[in-house]
C-alpha cells in the first residue's frame, strides 16, 4: 500500500484545488445519472453512504475492506484537537487545506481554571499560527457551528475530532467522528481510511403527535436498537411521515445516532434539508445524494411516529428509555437544555411556551445553553430568553457546559438531572452517584416548572 | 507484535469512554490523565494494575465519546491489550492508530471462561489467548489493522513532514 503523502503548507483560497492530492470529484457529479451516481446494470443498488463513499475514494480498489477516502471538511474542538497539537508540531506537519478546516473552542468556552484555559490557549495559538479562516472563537458548540457553515454540504463527507459530528447528517452530510490521531492524520493529508458500513434504513411514518419532537423519537428508536444496534453501521433515515420532521429534529435524531452506535446517521435529503439549505447559502451549493432504489439494507425498521408520545431515558444508559407516563415519579434538583443535542431555536421555543407565565420550581434550577451564539440571537430576537430568565431559568453562554461535566451546572453526589443532552453515562455530568434523565426540551421545562419528571407531565396517560 | 502477559480484568457490556476516563481527568498532564482511569467505577483498580494486565470485556467496550485520553490513561498504565466480544466503532479506531491491540472473541460464549484476576497471555499476532486450563481463538485481526500495528500506529505511516 501506498505512504500517505502530507502536502506541504501552502495558502490555498476557497474554490482552489490543490493540485498534490487527488481531486475531490466535481459535486456536480454525483447529483443526477453520471458516471459517478450510475449503476452499472447487474450492480447491487447503493445506499446514500455507499455512494458519498465511492464518491471520496482515492484508492483503486474498489473492494478493499478499507477505502481510502479524500473528506470534505473537518472539524476539530479545543479539548481534542489540544491532544494532537505536540506530535502535529514534533513531526513538522502542515495543514492540507486550511479552508477546509473549522475549529472551535466549546469545551472550555470560557476556560473555567487555569489548567483549562492554558489549554485553550495552546489550541488557539495552534490555529492562529496556520491561519485557520474558520476558527470559531466563543461562537458555540462545534457541531452547531458546523451545520451552519458552508463548508457542511449535502453529499459531503466531514470528519471531525468528537464523536457527535455525526450530527451533520441531518443535513444529508456522511459525517462521522473520530480521534484526535486520526484527526491529525487528517489534517495532514486530507484523508482517511472508511471501511464500507453496511445500512440500517429507518423509515418514519404517520404524523408525530403534538408535544412529542427529535428527541422523543431518537430515544425510541435506542429503546428499539440498543446502545450498540447500529454499531459500525450507517443509519439512513427516510421521513415519510405526514407530519414532517423540522430541521431541528432531524439535527436531534441525527446527533444520538453515535449513542446506537452509527458510523453515520444520515437524512435522505428532502425539501426540508433544500429549504434549510437555501435559508443558509441562498442556494443550493452541495449535492442531493439519495440512495437507490433497490439498494441493499441489512435491515429496515419502519417507526410509526403517531404512537410517540414522550419518552425519558433513565441513569446510566441512553438506551435505557421508558414512555414518560410509565415512570415512577421523580423529584429532580436540577434541569439543563442544551448540547449539541438539543438547545436549538425550536428547543428554545418549546421550553419558552411551557414556562411562558410559569416559574421554575424553587427546588429546581434550570439551566439553558444556546447551542450557538447564532441560536442565542434569534432566541433574543424571538423573546425566548426574556421568557426563560422571567421564569427563573439561568441562560448561559454558548458552550458544553454540564453536558461534558465542565461547567456552569456540573452535578452533585445528590441532585437529579433532567437533561436534553444525548449521554446519561454514570459520571458524566458530575459525580459518580448524580443521575441525569434524558428527554426532550418540552419534557425538560414541564420538569423544571414542576420540580418533579412526572408521568403525567403531559396529562392522564396519553396516547393511552 | 510480542505476546502480552498479564492478569485479567474482567468487564461487562455498553463499557463507555465516560467510565473508562471521567471528564475530570481530562487533562495534557500525563500523571492526571493515568490517575484517571475507571477512578469513579472503582478507585482502587488504577493503582493495582500491573504491566502487561488485559482488560476483557462483553460488548460494544469504548462507547461514547472519541477523547482520545481514555486510550492514553490505558497507554500509560501499561495496560497489554483489551479483549472484548466487540468494541465501539471510534475506541476501536483510537486504540489501533495508537497501537494497543483490541483483540475479539472468535467465539464469544468464551468470555465466560475467563475469571477476575487469572494469568493469561494474549498473542495477537496468531490470535489465541492462552489460560493455564487451554487455549481461546481470537478473531485475527485483518491485514489493515496489522499494518498500523506494524508500523508503530497511525502516524508512522506519514511520511516525514
Ligand atoms: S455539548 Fe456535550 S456532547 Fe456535544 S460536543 Fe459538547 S460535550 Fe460533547
Amino acid at each position: 500500500m501506498r505512504r500517505a503523502q502530507p502536502t506541504t503548507a501552502k495558502t490555498v483560497t476557497s474554490g482552489e484545488r490543490d493540485a498534490t492530492r487527488p481531486q475531490i470529484r466535481d459535486q456536480a457529479e454525483l447529483a443526477l445519472p453520471s458516471a459517478t451516481n450510475r449503476k452499472k446494470s447487474g450492480e447491487a443498488g447503493r445506499t446514500l453512504s455507499d455512494k458519498v463513499i465511492e464518491a471520496h475514494a482515492c484508492d483503486e480498489d474498489d473492494t478493499a475492506l478499507y477505502r481510502r477516502v479524500n473528506v470534505d471538511a473537518v472539524l476539530g474542538h479545543d479539548a481534542t484537537t489540544a491532544l494532537l497539537i505536540d506530535d502535529f508540531e514534533r513531526r513538522g506537519l502542515s495543514i492540507w487545506d486550511r479552508d477546509r478546516v473549522l475549529l472551535a473552542n466549546d469545551h472550555f468556552s470560557p476556560p473555567a481554571t487555569a489548567e483549562r484555559a492554558d489549554i485553550s490557549n495552546r489550541f488557539l495559538a495552534f490555529a492562529r499560527e496556520r491561519e485557520i479562516p474558520n476558527l470559531m472563537l466563543d461562537r458555540g458548540i462545534c457541531h452547531q457551528l458546523l451545520v451552519e457553515h458552508q463548508l457542511c454540504q449535502a453529499g459531503g463527507l466531514v470528519v471531525g475530532a468528537d464523536s457527535h459530528t455525526i450530527m451533520a447528517g441531518g443535513i444529508g452530510v456522511c459525517a462521522t467522528g473520530m480521534g484526535a490521531t486520526d484527526i491529525l492524520f487528517t489534517l495532514a493529508t486530507g484523508t482517511t481510511w472508511l471501511r464500507r458500513p453496511e445500512t440500517i434504513a429507518v423509515r418514519f411514518h404517520g404524523a408525530l403527535p403534538p408535544g412529542s419532537g427529535g428527541r422523543d423519537v431518537v430515544l425510541a428508536l435506542l429503546a428499539i436498537l440498543g446502545e450498540s444496534g447500529a454499531q459500525y453501521r450507517s443509519l439512513e433515515f427516510h421521513d415519510e411521515s405526514t407530519s414532517r420532521l423540522c430541521q431541528d429534529d432531524r439535527f436531534a435524531i441525527a446527533n444520538m445516532a453515535v449513542e446506537i452506535g452509527a458510523k453515520f446517521g444520515v437524512f435522505v435529503p428532502d425539501e426540508v434539508t433544500v429549504d434549510y439549505y437555501r435559508k443558509r447559502d441562498g442556494e443550493l451549493l452541495g449535492t442531493l445524494v439519495r440512495p437507490d432504489q433497490d439498494a441493499v439494507y441489512e435491515r429496515v425498521i419502519d417507526l410509526d411516529l403517531s404512537e410517540l408520545d414522550p419518552r425519558v431515558a433513565k441513569p446510566w444508559s441512553p438506551a435505557n428509555v421508558v414512555p414518560l407516563r410509565e415512570l415512577e415519579p421523580t423529584p429532580i434538583t436540577t434541569a439543563f437544555l442544551g448540547s449539541c443535542a438539543s438547545g436549538r431555536l425550536s428547543d428554545l421555543r418549546d421550553a419558552a411556551a411551557e414556562l411562558t407565565d410559569r416559574k421554575v420550581h424553587p427546588d429546581v434550577r434550570f439551566v439553558v445553553i444556546p447551542a450557538s451564539v447564532e441560536v442565542f440571537k434569534q432566541a433574543l430576537r424571538a423573546g425566548y430568553v426574556e421568557t426563560l430568565t422571567e421564569a427563573g431559568a439561568i441562560v448561559n453562554h454558548s458552550s458544553c457546559g454540564a453536558c461534558g461535566g465542565i461547567d456552569k451546572g456540573v452535578l452533585g453526589a445528590d441532585d437529579v438531572c433532567v437533561s436534553t443532552s444525548n449521554r446519561n453515562f454514570r459520571g458524566r455530568m458530575g459525580h459518580w452517584d448524580s443521575r441525569t434523565y434524558l428527554a426532550s426540551a418540552r419534557t425538560v421545562a414541564r420538569a423544571a416548572a414542576r420540580g418533579v419528571l412526572a408521568p403525567d407531565l403531559y396529562g392522564e396517560r396519553r396516547n393511552g | 507484535m510480542t505476546a502480552i502477559e498479564g492478569r485479567v480484568w474482567l468487564f461487562g457490556d455498553d463499557v463507555n469512554t465516560d467510565v473508562i476516563h471521567p471528564p475530570a481527568f481530562y487533562s495534557l498532564d500525563p500523571d492526571k490523565v493515568r490517575r484517571g482511569l475507571f477512578h469513579g467505577y472503582d478507585p482502587d483498580l488504577q493503582p493495582s494494575l500491573r504491566p502487561g494486565d488485559v482488560l476483557v470485556a462483553g460488548r460494544n467496550f469504548g462507547c461514547g465519546s472519541s477523547r482520545e485520553t481514555s486510550i492514553r490513561s490505558i497507554r500509560l498504565n501499561e495496560v497489554g491489550a483489551i479483549v472484548a466480544v466487540d468494541f465501539a466503532r471510534i475506541f476501536f479506531r483510537n486504540a489501533t492508530n495508537n497501537g494497543l491491540p483490541c483483540l475479539t472473541f472468535a467465539d464469544a460464549g468464551d468470555l465466560a471462561r475467563l475469571r477476575q484476576g487469572q494469568r493469561i497471555t494474549v498473542d495477537p499476532d496468531t490470535a489465541v489467548l492462552h489460560t493455564e486450563d487451554g487455549s481461546v481463538p481470537l478473531t485475527p485481526p485483518g491485514a489493515f489493522v496489522r499494518r498500523i500495528w506494524s508500523a508503530g500506529g497511525l502516524l508512522e505511516l506519514l511520511a516525514p513532514g
